[in-house]
This record gives C-alpha cells, structure tokens and sequence, in this order.
C-alpha cells in the first residue's frame, strides 16, 4: 500500500498509483504495444529492470504515442533526442510512466534526404521544445509542430550544428 | 522583461502580452548562454567531458558531472566500488542544500526579504567548505570519475559534515520564522502560480514544481539509482500546486537531505573508492537519470568503440521546465512574474547548454 510521504500534508490529497512495478510490467506494456501494433514495432528488449526500448515505424508514431499515453498512462516525455548515423536519423524519446515508473526508449528512424516525423507535441504539451531544439540544432522537421522555430540559436542561422557535417 | 532584468537570474528573456496589469499571454525565449555543449562533448574524451559536464549548472554542477559518470558507467557496463557511491551521495546531496540555499537567497531577495538573502548565503558556505574539504574547489568540482570517485575523503570528513547538518537544522527552523513570519513573502507567494497537476504532467515540468503540484515522484525513491534504496527519506511533495508549495517543497527537501548526508557518512563502507574505467567506450548506448535539484535531469549516450562520444544528448530540466511558463503565468499580474518565475529556480547554463 502507499505508505504516508512528505509532511505537513493531509492524509489522502495527494493521491498516487503504487509505484510497483508490478501493477503493469515490462512484459505487459511490450505485449500491449504488439497487439495494437502487429507490424510496426520491432526490436522490443528488456534493456533492465524498470527500462525497455521499442522500435516503431515512422508512419506509426503518432498513433502509438496517444496510445502509449491514453492507455498504458505513461504521461511524461522525459528526453527527445535526435541522433545521426552514416545512413539515417534516429529519433529516440524517452517517455516515463509516473504510475509504475517505467521508462520506454521508443527509437523511430528517418532516411537522411527526408529527415520528418509527426510531431508528438498535442499528445504530450513538454514535447514542443523538445522537438524545437531537435530542429534547431539536428535539422528534425517535425510535421504539425504549433511553432517549428529555432530556439536557441539566432532565427538567421543558417546551419544545423550538431549534424556530422557541420565544420564550426 | 530581460535579458538584463534582475529577477532573471541568467540571461534570458521573457515576453508577456498585459492588458492593463493582468497577463494574457507570455513566451520565455532562450539562448542567450548556448555554447554548444553537445557539440563540445563530441570531440572530447570520455575522461575530458567530466569538468565540460560541470559547467553546465553553476549552481549544482556536482549532480551533472555525476550524472555523466552515471550515464558512461552505464554504457560501459561498470560496476561502482560502494565506498564510492556513499561518497557520491553525501556530496550531491551537500550539493542539493547549496544549490536550494542559492535558489532561497535569490528568491527572498526578489520577493523584499533581503535578510533572507544574507542568512542563506551565509550557511550555504558551510556546505561549499565541507565539498572544498572534499574536490578542492568551491563551485566546479571535477571531483566524480567514470568508475568512482577522485580521492578518498579528507580526515574528519564525517565529523565534519554531522556538524554541518545539526547546525543547518536549526537554521532551517529559523527561516521557517523568517519567511513564514513575513507578511509580504507570504502575500506574494501564496495563491500564486497555480500549475495544476494534470497540466504539469503533461507540460513535462518535473523536479519540486512537479511534487508542488501534488504528484509525489521522485527519481531517488521511484527509481532509484546509486545507493539510495538503502537509505531512509521521504519524497516531499504538497497538494497546493502555488508558489508557496515550491517554497515548502525545497524547505522541506533540505531537511530529508541533511538525514541522507547523516546515513551517508556513518554507514560509508571501508573499501576502494575508484575502479580504472577503460578508455574506449563500446557500440552501444547508455542513459542516466538522476533527481537534480532542479528536476529530472538525463543523458543519453552513444558509443561508437572510439574514446570519444558520438554523440550525448543533455536533457535539461529547466529547459522544459520554462517551457510551461505561459500556463503559469497567464491570468496574473505582472507583479507576480517574480515570484512564479523566481519559483521555478532558473539556472540558464543548463537550460541553455
């Protein structure tokens, strides 16, 4: 059962599910995501206890992301980071259950002459800068962002600096 | 208001759109301090990027350059020595009382408690000596290894640091009087800033705005990294969701960090306190989360079988953090920019990279 946490605050306002991992496990959430999803997600793993990583279809990771959010409760997308390998961009978010505390590594993969994906940011509100900085410093186009613009690099910067091509 | 205002405490600028006083719209903008880390991290060594991590927060740089070694240990697949992970946790959590302390000075100085200031500051070095005692510098440590720790403690470390807890308990009563006795510091805080809880789940704020908000998560107790299982602490965290929550929030953190920094010290086992990390990195990637003071703070790491990254991602707390400040700050007055956003404990090195 929740024990009683933190002070000075009345029993039973802040409610919380459990946070055992056994309410919904690894196993359960890499089985649901398969049986929504036959085809598009792949290379599930057990990375460990508490962690797991997913591929998904480009096509599909908008649709698994408001299932990920509105069925399995993982609410909070900790980390979107952009990564660039010799023949692709790899698209990695971190996304956390608060719930059971787990964390889902859900990698998706774009060719590098169309580097875009849809945009997760109505589904999850703390993805919109997120995957403003992706496009600014990795040159991510996300499809249906409320506000594709650089954010921490000056609006008439021309270059994308953390691509391997970039000479500073 | 910024870059140059004084609430903004770092270089950054926030918009707001007022009809007559009240807010209806507001957009933080940042930049101001990028420096292009990642980038930087690319063409170091796994070894050089530890005193690079440091500097991405002036206020708890201990708890990045950790994070880092956390996050390469996991890549690696290294197995820390315990002795080390004991040490490792009384100092950030040291850490953790400097950096609110910092935060508490800053923010009794906006809100017109400027004793608040000098008393903080004040005690905030008895936490910066004891991690002087400890790395050898005051703010940017470089003290964390890839496989441990830099060097054993000083003598009397432990005497020392149970000291420095008895003593920071009293003081933290006596703020308790000092703020909440202030009239002012309470009319400015309470009431103010509401973030409800779903909007602050979803907007990804996390760290003490987050348990403010009635959401008791904490990385060290919900997933607990190094070795903070077996301690005994409690997560804070308060069903308000306003300013004066945060405030409790950090209050109440500092208190369940002195207790961590007791258990830490007297049950440090004998033992080694460094392993030799190898210096290529494997094919593969490694992630670390740890509970920052400001939020969760997270790396992610690709290895590529060279002794450099290919590439690390920095997930920056406050980055997002600030990124729901327009759901804070709307339908307030432009009087209480300070306190809401004085609440969130900027700290740009980070948000900015």
């Amino acid at each position: 059962m929740m024990e009683q946490r933190g002070s000075g605050t009345p029993a039973g306002a802040i409610e919380k599910a459990p946070s055992k991992v056994g309410e919904m496990s690894e196993e359960r959430v890499i089985r649901a995501l398969l049986d929504a999803f036959p085809t598009a997600v792949t290379d599930y793993k057990k990375l460990k206890a508490g962690v797991l990583r997913a591929r998904i279809e480009r096509r599909e990771l908008y649709r698994c992301c408001q299932f990920l959010r509105e069925r399995l409760g993982f609410e909070h997308v900790s980390m979107i980071s952009a990564v660039e390998y010799d023949d692709r961009f790899e698209i990695v978010y971190h996304i956390t259950c608060y719930g059971s505390c787990l964390l889902l590594e859900l990698i998706t993969q774009t060719p590098k002459d169309d580097p875009s994906v849809d945009s997760v940011s109505s589904v999850w509100g703390g993805a919109n800068w997120q995957e403003r900085e992706s496009f600014d410093l990795m040159g991510i186009k996300f499809n249906n962002h409320p506000k594709l613009e650089r954010i921490l690099l000056p609006s008439d910067y021309l270059y994308h600096p953390l691509r391997k091509d970039f000479k500073g | 208001m910024g870059p140059q205002h004084p609430m903004t405490h770092g270089l950054w600028n926030l918009r707001i759109k007022v009809d007559g006083e009240t807010i209806v719209d507001a957009e933080p903008e940042m930049g101001y301090l990028h420096r292009g880390i990642e980038k930087l991290c690319e063409n170091r060594t796994y070894t050089q990027i530890i005193p690079l991590a440091d500097r991405l927060c002036y206020g708890s740089s201990l708890t990045w350059s950790h994070l880092y070694c956390l996050t390469v240990e996991d890549l690696m697949g290294l197995e820390v020595p315990e002795r080390a992970e004991y040490i490792r946790v009384a100092a950030i959590e040291m850490q953790r009382i400097a950096s609110h302390l910092m935060w508490l000075a800053a923010y009794a100085a906006d809100l017109g408690t400027l004793a608040g200031f000098i008393y903080t500051m004040r005690d905030r070095e008895v936490f910066i000596d004891l991690l002087q005692a400890l790395s050898g510098s005051r703010l940017t440590y470089n003290f964390p290894r890839i496989g441990g720790v830099a060097h054993d403690v000083p003598p009397n470390f432990e005497r020392d640091s149970l000291r420095a807890c008895t003593y920071m308990e009293k003081k933290l009563d006596e703020y308790d009087q000092l703020f909440e006795g202030s009239k002012v510091f309470m009319m400015r805080n309470e009431g103010v800033g509401i973030l409800k809880k779903e909007l602050a789940m979803n907007l990804g704020v996390t760290g003490p705005p987050l348990r403010a908000s009635g959401v008791n998560y904490d990385l060290r107790k919900d997933q607990p990294y190094s070795v903070y299982p077996e301690l005994d602490f409690q997560a804070i965290s308060m069903p308000d969701a306003d300013c004066y929550a945060r405030y409790k929030v950090r209050m109440d953190e500092m208190r369940e960090s002195c207790k961590i920094i007791r258990q830490a010290v007297q049950k440090m086992p004998k033992g080694k306190w460094r392993i030799v990390a190898p210096r290529n990195g494997p094919v593969g990637t490694g992630i670390g989360r740890v509970e920052d003071p400001r939020g969760e703070g997270m790396m992610y790491v690709v290895g590529n079988g060279t002794p450099k990254p290919y590439r690390l991602k920095i997930r920056s707390p406050i980055f997002v953090t600030v990124s729901a400040a327009k759901q804070m700050l709307v339908g307030y007055k432009v009087a209480d920019v300070v306190a809401i956003m004085g609440g969130l404990d900027m700290c740009i090195g980070e948000a900015d990279r």
